[in-house]
């Protein structure tokens, strides 16, 4: 896996670990788009700590309509704070046929 | 003068091989708008209560729409329906592809097909012309090479082909109907009916395109379609496939596993959409799945259709047969437990080639697999096939000794409802069937309107008959302007059956029901997260028909006057509220996942419906029509 850092992490910071949260990411459907396609949906990214899954979706550009696992288990509230190590999925949802 | 559609009905008289052209008038147009309200029309009219639905007297009514063949996404679909001879009332489906949009252009509306031909003939449609043609060189040919012979015997490869496989010759219950050897027309039958009248095929080839009556705005239409398919809700859809939603169903808990005992299947990431691209798409292996591993319908811009490509081991796959959708990853995956992708392909290719609805076949299977594995069917029962579940071999085998109707699949070719009938053992306590259609996977205990339509829609359980919950509940915020357009502006609590919940539930119920009878795309056109919304379907009428006072209330009438139409239909072939029943495996909780525990409750359910039919305008205790409803809808004379 390739870790994502998009945040300005300062060598401060980098003494700091327990500031910094590392999130297994897996994002599903159209969504894999935002990730190099190698990677097939599938990477690390690294958040600060305190982030919600709100904070997550901003920060992957994501506004449109998804359902979200965390630990693969559902999860509809987005003010979820993360956890160093979550595992979170992210899918679209539509109807099938 | 007409726009977008000929105002010319093709009969055809089997028995005597005689044809005749009908020429209604506007009026019966706009009454009706096409598909499956026309259909329903010459079904209530000219059919006699009673009839076998694999006999002579049965009609099939093959129908396209006032705007079928405009040149827009998600409109070249055609609604065959008929009696149906897997639940005794009405059968209808909806298929896509490139023979409606040609149908059209060969000159007709729609065909009304009765009695049955003394041999197997085929009926080719070319500008106008008609005539039946023998068809015993292809009856009991696969669709791929019927469709081969059929365009080798008239000279031309651009030629499109319906036909039935030799599921529909051999009367399998829920054969359907197929174009292009892996569109379907899969519900309810309608290829039994067509095998059961000798009619193998019809060809169609033409050029009369009928006039648009406002090309610049169905043209500003179409590209505001395409400019925006890549930000809609689709846009997961058109490129990973409809089981780009195994995932997300996964998560809430609604992906039927063990025939429909629990909502969460541990291999559901190897069989969902973006595997399927990743490994047997073709073109996968080369990275050249985007261009050749997708496909479409005429017009459509989506190219959301899976063409799926195995060359090694024990299942392969000819692209020609197409790729699974989610329901059939479903039907013939999670429903059995089932983790072997390329297995559900292979199922998927055989239902193509032979021509079965993938949905029944695949959940009558895991009926089967069920009762195996509950002890109440031997390898004995099961020509020695072992139904352990997950076992995908027998999945396999068993697919197509349905389509043959041999050994056991001959039991299992009468659907599940008739099997477990006939076995016994307690085995009707694993059925599924609502009217005897199997279940979707889409799940009732979860989205709990789900309960309410397949327990009262006329042709069975069908999850493409209303809007699913949703939208309605956590994701209103996302769609409340075009659900607005409907009279909501609110959201309702999840997982309830309130009043404001059934409103919702017969209002979509009225649009979907429109949309069949427009014959569109229902990914592409919808009340929420489609491509278009409510407002772009008045649009797309207008544009295509110069109806400029066309309005949403005029669909919503069209929607309604159909699902009435097929509640007399059913009521005289003696259904009533007694038969808008919930299977009793509903009522007992699911296992596992979001949505364990979850059950639906008797009283509730049964308080929902008596909200149906009040809303509905039926008599709450007979779930009939009334007088004055029918009246209301000009359709006094089908209580006759």
């Amino acid at each position: 896996m390739v870790k994502i850092n998009k945040f300005q992490i300062t060598p401060e910071d980098q003494y700091q670990k327990e500031e910094i949260l590392e999130i297994h990411l897996q994002l599903f459907s159209i969504l894999r788009d935002k990730l190099p396609p190698e990677l097939k949906g599938r990477t690390v990214i690294q958040l600060t700590a305190g982030s919600t899954l709100k904070d997550l979706l901003i920060e992957l550009d994501i506004y449109r309509r998804v359902a979200i696992s965390v630990n693969d288990a559902q999860e509809r509230d987005h003010s979820r704070t993360l956890k160093d190590g979550d595992k979170v999925k992210i899918f679209t949802s539509v109807g099938g046929g | 003068m007409a726009h977008g559609y000929h105002g010319k009905i093709l009969h055809i008289d089997l028995t005597a091989g005689k044809f005749s052209v009908e020429e209604p008038g506007e009026d019966f147009y706009r009454k009706y708008l096409g598909g499956s309200a026309l259909a329903l029309h010459y079904l209530l009219k000219d059919m006699p209560p009673g009839a076998d639905p694999l006999g002579p007297e049965n009609i099939l009514v093959l129908a396209l729409s006032v705007v079928t063949g405009a040149s827009i996404s998600g409109q070249s679909r055609l609604t065959a329906a008929a009696k149906s001879p897997l639940t005794g009332a009405i059968g209808d489906s909806q298929g896509g592809g490139f023979f409606p949009a040609e149908l059209k252009h060969a000159g007709f509306d729609a065909l009304v097909i009765k009695g049955k031909s003394p041999k197997p003939v085929y009926l080719w449609i070319h500008d106008g012309e008609y005539e039946l043609r023998d068809a015993a060189h292809i009856w009991g040919s696969i669709t791929g090479e019927a469709e081969q012979t059929i365009r080798e015997d008239l000279g031309d490869k651009k030629i499109q082909v319906m036909q039935i496989g030799p599921a529909g010759e051999n009367a399998v219950r829920f054969a359907g109907i197929f174009s292009n050897t892996n569109r379907a027309n899969g519900r309810t039958g309608m290829g039994a009916v067509m095998g059961s009248k000798n009619l193998k095929a019809v060809a169609v080839r033409g050029k009369l395109r009928p006039s648009i009556a406002d090309k610049t705005r169905l043209s500003t239409l179409a590209k505001w379609g395409a400019a925006n398919l890549a930000d809609s809700d689709i846009a997961g859809m058109a490129k990973y496939g409809t089981n780009e939603t195994t995932g997300s169903n996964q998560n809430s808990g609604t992906l039927p596993t063990y025939n429909y005992n629990s909502g969460v299947f541990d291999g559901w990431e190897k069989i969902d959409g973006p595997t399927m691209y990743d490994t047997v798409l073709k073109g996968a292996a080369e990275g050249k799945q985007d261009r050749v591993g997708r496909d479409t319908c005429f017009a459509c811009t989506v190219r959301c259709k899976r063409v799926v490509e195995i060359k090694e081991g024990p299942y392969k796959v000819d692209p020609q047969y197409g790729g699974p959708e989610y329901e059939t990853t479903s039907t013939f995956g999670s429903y059995c437990a089932i983790d072997d992708l390329a297995a559900i392909c292979k199922a998927n290719e055989t239902c193509n080639k032979y021509g079965m609805d993938s949905i029944s076949c695949g959940a009558t299977i895991s009926w089967a697999y069920e009762a195996f594995n509950e002890g109440k069917l031997t390898l004995e029962d099961t020509d020695g096939l072992d139904l352990s579940w997950g076992n995908a071999e027998s999945m396999v085998k068993l697919t197509e000794k349905i389509a043959k109707r041999e050994g056991f699949g001959d039991l299992l070719a009468e659907g599940s409802e008739r099997a477990a009938k006939k076995i016994g053992r307690g085995t009707e306590e694993y059925l599924i069937t609502f009217k005897g259609q199997e279940a979707p996977a889409h799940m009732p205990r979860v989205k709990r309107s789900l309960a309410v339509i397949y327990a009262v829609n006329p042709f069975g359980a069908d999850h493409q008959s209303h809007e699913h919950d949703p939208v309605i509940e956590d994701d209103f915020e996302y769609y409340k302007e075009r659900l607005g357009v409907l009279g909501f502006s609110a959201g309702v609590e999840t997982r309830s059956l309130n009043r404001e919940k059934i409103r919702f539930t017969v209002a979509t119920q009225r649009l979907y029901s429109a949309m069949d009878s427009l014959n569109l795309c229902q990914f592409v056109f919808g009340p929420a997260w489609q491509l278009y919304g409510p407002d772009d379907i008045v649009e797309l009428v207008q544009a295509v028909t110069g109806w400029e006072d066309f309005s949403y209330a005029d669909i919503e009438n069209v929607g309604e006057r159909r699902i009435n139409m097929m509640r007399m239909f059913n009521a005289r072939e003696g259904f009533d509220r007694q038969q808008d029943l919930v299977p009793e495996k509903l009522f007992k909780p699911l296992k596992g996942g979001a949505s364990d525990g979850w059950k639906l409750d008797k009283d509730e359910v049964e308080g929902a419906l008596d909200t149906y039919f009040e809303l509905s305008g039926w008599d709450v205790k007979s779930g009939i029509p009334t007088a004055e409803k029918l009246e209301e809808l000009g359709l006094a004379w089908t209580a006759k």
